[in-house]
C-alpha cells in the first residue's frame, strides 16, 4: 500500500514543487494526500487524512513547524516527518529532531536531493 | 564580486554582505541549475530611492543588527524561474510567493552567519515600484545587481550593528 504524504509549507510554489518531485519513479510508494499552509491547517488535515509521512517547513504563520511537529507526533505517533527549511543551523536541526522529526533538508534544494533525503527519511 | 565598503558603513564587514549574495546565488543554482552573476556593488546615495523592480521580498533585522535586506526582480525573471521549476501557476500571487521564498533564504543564511541575538522578520512582499523603504540615518544601502539568465535583479543590503 502506498504511504500517504502531507506537504506543509507556507509557500504555494514550494508546496507545488515538492508535490511534483514526488512523481519521481523512485517515490512511487508515496501518494500526496494534502497540502497545508501552516501548522494549524496541517493538524486539521492530519486528523482527516491520517498521513504516514509529512514534509514540514519551519517558519510559518499561525503555528510554526517546530510546534506542529510536537502536536503531530502526539496525534500520529508513527508519522515520519521530514523538515524542509532555510533555517538549517545546528541548534534548529537538533531542536526539531528532538521533537520527533526524522530528517532535515536545507532550502534551497535540488530535486534529486529531495528524492534522496525522502528515501532515507522514510526507508522506502 | 568587487565590493568596496566605504568608511560610512565600516561597521559592516565584507563577509556580512557576501552571505546574502551567496544566499541568492545558491537559490538560483539549486532551484534552476543556472548560476546567477553578481556584478559590482555600489552605494545608494541618500537622495536616491531604492531601485525597486516589479516584485520585492524584504526581511527586517533587529536585535544585534538592524535594517533590511531585500531582493527585487522584474516579472520576467520570476516568470522564467516559475517555468523552469515546472510551476503552472503564473499569477501575481505565484510571483509574490516566489520572491518571498527567495527572501526567506536570507533568514537562514543570516541566522547561520550572525548567530543568536538576531531577530528576523518573515518576508514582506511588495509589488510595483512605488514604495518608500525607510532609511537608516547616516547609512548607505549597498546595491548588488545580479544577472540570471540574462535578466537583472538586485540585492539590497541596508543594515548596521544595533548600538
Amino acid at each position: 500500500m502506498r504511504q500517504r504524504l502531507l506537504i506543509v509549507d507556507d509557500s504555494m510554489t514550494t508546496r507545488n514543487r515538492i508535490a511534483r518531485v514526488m512523481d519521481d519513479p523512485r517515490l512511487t510508494g508515496l501518494r500526496v494526500v494534502g497540502q497545508a499552509r501552516d501548522g494549524a491547517e496541517a493538524l486539521q488535515l492530519a486528523r482527516s487524512q491520517q498521513p504516514d509521512v509529512v514534509t514540514m517547513d519551519l517558519t510559518m504563520p499561525t503555528m510554526d513547524g517546530a510546534e506542529c511537529i510536537s502536536a503531530l507526533v502526539s496525534l500520529l505517533p508513527d508519522v515520519r516527518i521530514l523538515v524542509i527549511s532555510a533555517l538549517s543551523d545546528k541548534l534548529t536541526a537538533i531542536r526539531v529532531l528532538k521533537r520527533g522529526a526524522h530528517g532535515f533538508l536545507q532550502k534551497p534544494f535540488e530535486d534529486h536531493q529531495l528524492v534522496e533525503t525522502m528515501i532515507e527519511a522514510i526507508h522506502l | 564580486m568587487n565590493l568596496r565598503l566605504s568608511s560610512v558603513n565600516a561597521e559592516l564587514k565584507r563577509r556580512d554582505v557576501e552571505v546574502f549574495t551567496e544566499a541568492v546565488g545558491t537559490y538560483f543554482e539549486r532551484t534552476t541549475r543556472k548560476k546567477a552573476t553578481v556584478r559590482s556593488a555600489y552605494l545608494l546615495e541618500s537622495r536616491d530611492a531604492f531601485p525597486l523592480s516589479d516584485f520585492t521580498g524584504t526581511i527586517t533585522l533587529s536585535g544585534r543588527f538592524r535594517g533590511i535586506v531585500c531582493f527585487t526582480a522584474p516579472r520576467v525573471l520570476l516568470h522564467h524561474v516559475l517555468m523552469m521549476t515546472g510551476e503552472s501557476d503564473h499569477s501575481d500571487l505565484a510571483h509574490c510567493d516566489l520572491i518571498g521564498e527567495i527572501a526567506n533564504q536570507f533568514a537562514g543564511q543570516a541566522r547561520r552567519h550572525f548567530g543568536g541575538g538576531l531577530e528576523i522578520s518573515p518576508p514582506a512582499l511588495l509589488m510595483g515600484h512605488a514604495h518608500v523603504i525607510p532609511r537608516l540615518a547616516g547609512n548607505y544601502p549597498f546595491v548588488l545587481p545580479l544577472t540570471w539568465h540574462g535578466y537583472e535583479g538586485s540585492l539590497i543590503v541596508h543594515m548596521e550593528p544595533n548600538p
